[in-house]
């Protein structure tokens, strides 16, 4: 990157000179090809590549899961040495928590959130990016360690000392706790970009009780992360500090207590549970009442008790200690507390079933897999309540029972919902519905396949079964059910060779023109990212709409007539906005992913060499350099304009509303 | 009568009986079904929390058995009502697509009766559970035994006089009187371990730097499995138990024998490998009377600790209890506990060169050798008082 000569003028700016010229460095201007993707601060795209970068990670992390599989199909099982599957259980834990699920969230986050609220983009567009970027190094610099000697040994978890250089002597801890670090700072920086933006950026008219429940959890989601990430940094900035320079936190020796790590690590841990669940928990509460046709029974229960499991989400964390030796008191406190959380969650349950109740439902794929959430996710809930009777889960705890829990909770609830989400909103993110019967094929074989892997984990699991083992014995009498375990995780290889053919196949029909372009509105949704066109125009909304109710865009198709009866007043696809602005919209940048790029470089240094370190340093002071000198915007943007009109004030035709709502705007 | 409804209903029972053979084909696969999924899933082996034996774990079974019945009463409740979501509310064909359903908002009271409900049943659990947790805590009259963990296998040391010192120490077995609520201070050498007989009580963790108290009791004798149950590392999967559980006359004379010292053998070949193990072994083991010289905390070892084997034979098992060390005749293991010595890390996942677990001798030892070592270690007591059957 050159610098140009005209670095001083950027003083200028301020001064109200618009010249787009200014700045340190140019700013990138493609948009096509590889480098629209790299270096685009567009939500949307940023958005999609969280996905993608998370499907190729659940693709590796189901691997890992089938090479679990496959050694214990039968006992003594010879697929894996000790060594390989001690590091194979604790990547797939790791890879399917930060680098799947989360990532898939903050795809969905991304994408439909500033859609859901009326605006532009998030508040932070490059900041965004650096999000993104920081993920995907996190990613990668996490599955170096299969290079560089072996994958992290010490469980998801890290339970102290066993993860300390005594225990662990080889680097894959180390990877395990600097490339979490790097993961961590890419969640905190999108879960500040979201949460500024939600409060800040809502369409005028949108008070928080107006806000649709997918953004409600997102919101929530981001909170909780702004809170347990320092929990789990702390966490392993001692881990990290214990392993590369001989510090003393976990060293029992010099009188360190190992329960420390465990109740930082949880008090992360069980927010994280939430962290992993509540989108899904905000998808389902979008397409439930879409093909109901009805609307969420109880919006505003349901949105206090999203934002009360997250504040619960808090006091429970020494459930996963009922063993450690917490003492009775501690032990009975955490019992009650763990139990009353199924109170809320519990709440959401009823209120879905109720929000069916009477209905007239649709039964689409993402239907299907929303209801599958409901009736899935209740199984683990349940289970989850037999745990919290802590007497019961000192038998149950470290057995397959748990194993079978957290599966029913994450599987069955977070990823079903977030296959909903994918099958709802691809439409708008393409132009295309992925293809029905196909993805009922998917869906089918999935939740056999599901239920068949971690269905009879529940009975094996109270048979005894431990978790984390590399092995049983054929006199342990597991090897019926564990064959069965082994066959369903195969089944649901197969459902997702399915979803992966769906996708193939209706992007190539779309490209042939087989797969049919999808209007504004294929749902008869209820928000309002259905009111601009599939798939989202770069700008997004053309106008912002002003906000006078819960399911705005619905209120805009159905309305009473004089008998107070409701009857379809206009057609969504036509009210629809044209989506033909050409607004300014915040130009690509180069730094993000530089900036990012240097992170791993910085770990790799912590672990063989601080003079890599040093140049990853290096390299990370100037791309903020770069980054803060940066030029508004690029020179051959030709939006000149500033004046007439700042990015996010297109007026709607003839209409005031914009000046006028946005008294109201910022409050609830 | 009966004669007349038979008459009556012949028309009808016809068609009743085609379809109650279509039913009854179906219902014949129910039991079916059941039996294949029940002989399976009842062919528990020797770890088996489902068929609890101890006065704790019964208490723990039954407050367990309890919150399932109830967990999968609210689990029908759901499943049903998302099963009549499904078929009742399914759109048909020919339903008017502008005829839009009632639209409700929501609905306080239910609402309110389905958050209060819960909160009842959950109440009631806690009021149930939170006696429990205090009641299984407390320790008992009984002796305590001290229980510690290292990778990958258990030690358990037993103060007979009560002068603050160990008068036996052994490995992998815990040996206990029938009836006695004995009180466990479990300890870790090293990482976290988990102590589980499942048939006796629930787990207990053992931490580096904590002592943590649990007890066992059995009202019948008989030898229990258990295992370790938090990840403790490469070897994890390879660190049983076995709790034996003996008459008060097996126990008292188990106690006799166990603190009698071993003395040296006087046959050749014994003698023999009595010399070797001097050479060879003694760095980490320990045999009282004969060869004390391994401290505990020794530096070849991250624990400190290696199997004190001055009555290895009274045992049932060796290296963290996944061999037998008794054939199902009552013959003496030979070929196991022969390839254990020869190349220990060849049968059980171990690091020797990170000081975690035994080295092999392989390298070491010759054929002749190893034989001796064998006939040395088979006169250190035994045979056990109690085989596994």
């Amino acid at each position: 990157m050159a610098i140009t000569e005209e670095r001083p003028e950027i003083l200028e700016l301020e001064s109200g000179d618009t010249s787009p010229s200014t700045g340190a460095f140019a700013r990138p201007t493609n948009a096509s090809g590889w480098r629209a993707w790299v270096f685009t601060v567009d939500h949307k795209k940023i958005g999609i590549m969280y996905g993608v970068v998370a499907m190729f990670w659940f693709l590796w992390g189901g691997v890992e899961a089938l090479l679990i599989r496959a050694q214990l199909f039968t006992p003594d099982g010879t697929v894996l040495t000790a060594e390989q599957y001690n590091q194979i259980f604790t990547m797939h834990g790791t890879t399917m928590v930060f680098l799947v699920i989360m990532p898939l969230a903050a795809a969905f986050a991304n994408y439909i959130v500033p859609l859901q609220i009326g605006a532009r983009d998030v508040a932070f567009p490059r900041m965004n990016a650096l999000g993104l970027w920081i993920f995907v190094f996190a990613g990668i610099f996490l599955n170096l360690s299969w290079f560089l000697g072996g994958g992290p040994d010490g469980g998801w978890f890290a339970y102290a000392p066993n993860t300390g250089v005594t225990y662990s002597p080889g680097a894959g801890m180390d990877f395990y706790a600097l490339g979490l670090q790097i993961a961590g700072i890419a969640s905190l920086v999108g879960a500040i970009n979201l949460i500024v933006t939600v409060l800040n950026m809502r369409a005028p008219g949108m008070t928080l009780l107006r806000m649709p429940v997918f953004t409600w959890m997102i919101f929530v989601v981001q909170l909780l992360l702004l809170f347990a990430l320092p929990v789990i940094t702390v966490a392993l900035i001692l881990l990290s500090f214990d392993r590369t320079f001989d510090a003393n936190f976990f060293n029992v020796a010099m009188g360190a207590d190992p329960l420390l790590w465990q109740h930082l690590f949880w008090i992360f841990g069980h927010p994280e549970v939430y962290i992993l669940i509540l989108p899904s928990f905000g998808i389902v509460s979008e397409t439930l009442p879409v093909f109901s046709r009805k609307p969420l029974f109880g919006y505003s229960v349901i949105v206090i008790s999203g934002a009360a499991i997250g504040f619960m989400g808090w006091g429970v964390w020494a459930h996963h200690m009922f063993v450690s030796g917490l003492g009775p008191v501690g032990v009975a406190a955490f019992s009650a507390t763990t139990m009353f959380i199924a109170v809320p969650t519990g709440v959401k349950i009823l209120n879905w079933i109720a929000t069916m109740w009477g209905g007239n439902l649709k039964f689409t794929v993402p239907m299907m897999f929303s209801i599958s959430l409901v009736s899935m996710f209740t199984i683990g809930g349940l289970s989850g309540v037999m745990h919290s009777v802590a007497p019961a889960d000192t038998q149950q705890t470290d057995t397959y029972f748990i194993v079978a829990h957290f599966h029913y909770v994450l599987f069955g609830g977070a990823l079903m919902g977030l296959f909903a989400g994918m099958y709802y909103w691809w439409p708008k993110a393409f132009g295309y519905k992925l293809n029905e019967s196909l993805g009922k094929w998917h869906f089918w074989i999935l939740l056999v396949g599901f239920n068949m892997t971690f269905g009879p984990m529940h009975i094996v699991g109270l048979q005894g079964m431990a978790r984390r083992h590399s092995r049983y014995g054929p006199e342990d009498g597991f090897d019926f059910w564990n064959a069965v375990v082994t066959i369903g995780a195969f089944v649901i290889l197969i459902g997702m060779i399915v979803f992966a053919v769906n996708i193939v196949r209706t992007w190539l029909g779309y490209k042939a023109g087989t797969v049919p372009q999808e209007p504004a509105d294929p749902w008869d949704g209820r928000t309002i990212e259905w009111a601009i066109p599939c798939p989202t125009p770069e700008h997004n909304f053309d106008y912002v709409p002003v906000i006078t109710d819960v399911d705005d865009f619905w209120h805009k198709k159905y309305q009473p007539d004089e008998n107070g009866k409701l009857r379809k007043v206009a057609d969504g696809n036509e009210i629809a906005q044209k989506g033909d602005q050409n607004p300014h919209l915040p130009s690509p940048s180069y730094w993000p992913i530089v900036l990012a790029s240097a992170l791993p470089l910085i770990a790799l240094g912590l672990i063989y060499n601080l003079w890599i370190s040093g140049i990853g340093l290096l390299l990370l002071l100037g791309a903020m350099y770069g980054w803060s000198l940066e030029p508004a915007t690029d020179p051959d943007a030709g939006h000149g304009d500033h004046e007439e009109h700042g990015p996010d004030d297109v007026d709607p035709p003839g209409d005031e509303g914009s000046e006028l709502a946005e008294e109201e705007a910022p409050v609830v | 009568m009966s004669a007349r409804i038979h008459t009556s209903t012949e028309g009808e029972s016809r068609e009743m009986h085609k379809h109650q053979s279509v039913m009854r084909r179906l219902l014949r696969l129910v039991p079916l079904l059941f039996g294949t999924t029940l002989i399976a899933s009842c062919a528990t082996g020797r770890i088996d929390p489902t068929d609890p034996v101890g006065e704790n774990a019964k208490q723990i079974d039954g407050i367990m058995r309890l919150s399932g019945y109830m967990a999968t009463a609210v689990g029908i409740f759901v499943a049903v009502a998302v099963v009549i979501v499904i078929v009742k509310f399914r759109e048909r064909p020919g339903d008017d697509p502008n005829e839009l359903p009632k639209q409700i908002h929501g609905n306080r009271k239910a609402e309110l009766t389905w958050t209060l409900i819960p909160v009842f049943m959950l109440v009631f659990l806690a009021i149930v559970t939170i006696p429990t947790v205090f009641d299984l805590s407390g320790k008992s009259d009984g002796r305590t035994i001290k229980v510690e963990g290292q990778q990958w296998w258990w030690q358990f040391s037993y103060d007979v006089d009560q002068d603050g010192t160990d008068d036996i120490v052994t490995a992998n077995e815990i040996v206990i009187p029938v009836g006695e609520e004995v009180n466990l201070d479990i300890r870790s050498n090293d990482v976290i371990h988990s102590f589980w007989i499942p048939q006796l009580n629930g787990k207990k963790d053992a931490v580096p730097g904590r002592v943590h108290h649990w007890r066992i009791s059995s009202p019948v004798p008989g030898i229990f499995y258990g295992e370790c149950t938090e990840f403790c590392g490469l070897s994890h999967a390879n660190m049983q138990m076995r709790a034996v559980v003996l008459t008060d006359e097996d126990y008292d004379e188990w106690v006799r024998e166990q603190l009698t010292p071993a003395t040296i053998p006087e046959a050749a070949a014994a003698k023999s490998g009595y010399d070797l193990f001097g050479r060879h072994c003694i760095s980490c083991h320990v045999i009282n009377g004969v060869y004390e010289s391994a401290a505990d905390g020794n530096a070849n070892l991250t624990s400190g600790y290696a199997p004190n084997l001055t009555h290895l034979m009274t045992r049932t098992s060796f290296a963290g209890a996944i061999f037998e060390l008794y054939e199902e005749d009552g013959s003496v293991n030979i070929a196991d506990l022969k390839e254990w010595i020869r190349n220990a890390p060849g049968q059980k996942p171990a690091r020797p060169e990170n000081r975690q677990g035994m080295i092999s001798f392989a390298e070491t030892l010759s054929d002749n050798e190893l034989d001796d070592l064998v006939t040395y270690l088979m006169t250190l007591g035994g045979p056990p008082p109690l085989m596994p059957s």
